[in-house]
């Protein structure tokens, strides 16, 4: 270890080709997040369902995504549903899909905890004072339920930046693939992944501290 | 229950009525066949230990709670019973708003101001103009002593001034009946009175009122009617005063004599 000349120039110099994984990193998390935000409603709105078979399907899409490993469900949607549906996937839609798909099955738990958190007194103060149940829902529980999601939505953020990084397995040109392909032809794995390494906390570190922060201020409120 | 009908000609419609109500959670009765008619300009308080099923009435005439047998009538008209029919639940959407609510808890939307909190029923319920509501909004504001605080959040705001916001909040529907529910017992002492002042002024005025309580000094000075409850039953009624100087049953003897240790 001590001998060991370090040669970050190999890194320097493919700075902009690991940059562009960055950004395609950064273009993956975001678009997943919109993805599962949407898929997270629609699972919570199944599981809130009147209808028994629309609340089975819910709880069993949570279930099933929640208790099996992310990248086999990642494989899983790049290798089978082009089998299922005879139709061929971009590595990058399936990465998306099958993020958006794990990340909803959480989401959907965050709007659920978030709904719960508005006291049932302002539901029934709505209700007196003559609001319908959509008014009370779009004017008092809404309103409120959004302030409190809103920190975990963004710890979401934080993990799927992480989770993104399982690209590399079905070829997604994001930071890490980025990292494996350098390191292949500069045979500087140190160097490269330390450096990868990095990038990812200096993202991640200061987004989740701020999030520790606006969580605490929400709590004292 | 002769009472009443001796007070009111049989002619007088009440504001509302509970018409026979039982109400049971599972296997637990809390109320059995209560009937208890509040007239125009009555404040009716329900006094009795906790547990005797007072809020559960007053929610009943909330519309909060669906009776499990009996009737909640509004001006002769059915709004609520244990299976609301279409024509039940047309009705109970019409006088909704004019059966007012103020809640032992305030129940204030913390995300908007006072004045916000005054104006989101009348604009959206009532669909009066924005001008109107807000007028309206100021004048209750200055009723209960509180202009100044129309831009103020309710979490900068103390419980007497919260619960005063509350009663300007379910005042600007104009409701025809206002219910109280153990509006002053989240509060300390000293913020009670203010709360107290106001509510006794609006009787003054002629509010209609039905007041769960255990203020038993604005039961007896202020309360045209007195209404003892325990373990789900109406017990005794007598007017104003009358209750609290001669009560004719044990049971309320001895709910009254915790207050006089006191």
């Amino acid at each position: 270890m001590f001998k060991y000349q370090f040669r970050w120039d190999t890194v320097w110099g493919s700075f902009d080709f690991l940059m562009s994984g960055l950004q395609m990193t950064l273009i993956v998390s975001a678009a997943t997040l919109v993805l599962a935000m949407i898929g997270g409603l629609i699972i919570a709105l199944l599981d809130m369902s009147r209808f028994r078979a629309l609340r089975w399907i819910g709880v069993s899409i949570g279930e099933v995504v929640r208790n099996t490993p992310i990248l086999v469900q990642l494989l899983w949607v790049y290798y089978v549903l082009p089998i299922v549906f005879g139709i061929r996937i971009e590595a990058l839609v399936a990465l998306i899909i099958g993020l958006a798909l794990y990340q909803a099955a959480f989401i959907s738990e965050v709007y659920r905890s978030g709904i719960q958190s508005v006291p049932k007194g302002h539901v029934e103060a709505a209700q007196v004072l003559g609001l319908s149940p959509l008014q009370s829902f779009r004017r008092i529980v809404l309103p409120q339920a959004i302030k409190m999601t809103l920190p975990p939505l963004a710890s979401n953020f934080v993990q799927l930046i992480k989770f993104s990084s399982l690209g590399a397995v079905i070829s997604v040109s994001e930071i890490t693939r980025r990292g494996m392909e350098l390191s292949a032809t500069n045979f500087r794995p140190l160097e490269t992944f330390t450096f990868i390494a990095v990038v990812y906390f200096l993202i991640c570190w200061p987004l989740a501290m701020g999030i520790r922060f606006w969580e605490r201020r929400l709590q004292n409120r | 229950m002769s009472g009443h009908e001796a007070d009111h000609p049989m002619s007088a419609t009440p504001i509302i009525l509970a018409d026979g109500v039982t109400k049971r959670f599972g296997t637990n009765q809390v109320l059995t066949r209560v009937t208890l008619p509040v007239m125009e300009r009555d404040v009716v308080c329900i006094v009795g230990p906790s547990g005797s099923g007072k809020t559960t009435l007053l929610r009943c005439f909330a519309l909060l709670e669906l009776p499990s047998e009996g009737r909640i009538l509004m001006e002769g008209t059915p709004i609520s019973t244990a299976e609301p029919d279409r024509a039940i639940k047309t009705a109970a959407r019409a006088v909704r708003s004019e059966i007012g609510m103020v809640f032992q808890h305030f129940n204030l939307w913390p995300h908007m101001s006072v004045l916000e909190n005054l104006i989101e029923a009348p604009l959206r319920v009532k669909k009066m103009p924005r001008d109107q509501a807000i007028a309206m909004a100021e004048k209750l504001l200055a009723k209960v002593d509180l202009a100044d605080k129309r831009d103020a959040y309710p979490a900068r705001l103390s419980g007497g001034q919260q619960q005063r916001v509350a009663i300007a909040r379910a005042l600007a529907m104009s409701p025809k009946v206002l219910l109280f529910d153990e509006a002053t017992s989240a509060l300390d002492p000293e913020l009670r009175r203010e709360v107290l002042i106001v509510m006794r002024q609006l009787a003054l005025e002629g509010m209609t009122m039905l007041v769960v309580t255990h203020e038993m000094g604005f039961a007896r000075h202020v309360g045209t009617r007195t209404v003892f409850m325990d373990r789900g039953e109406i017990v005794e009624e007598a007017p104003g005063a009358a209750f609290f100087d001669a009560p004719k049953t044990e049971r309320a003897k001895r709910f009254l004599q915790q207050f006089e240790e006191e």
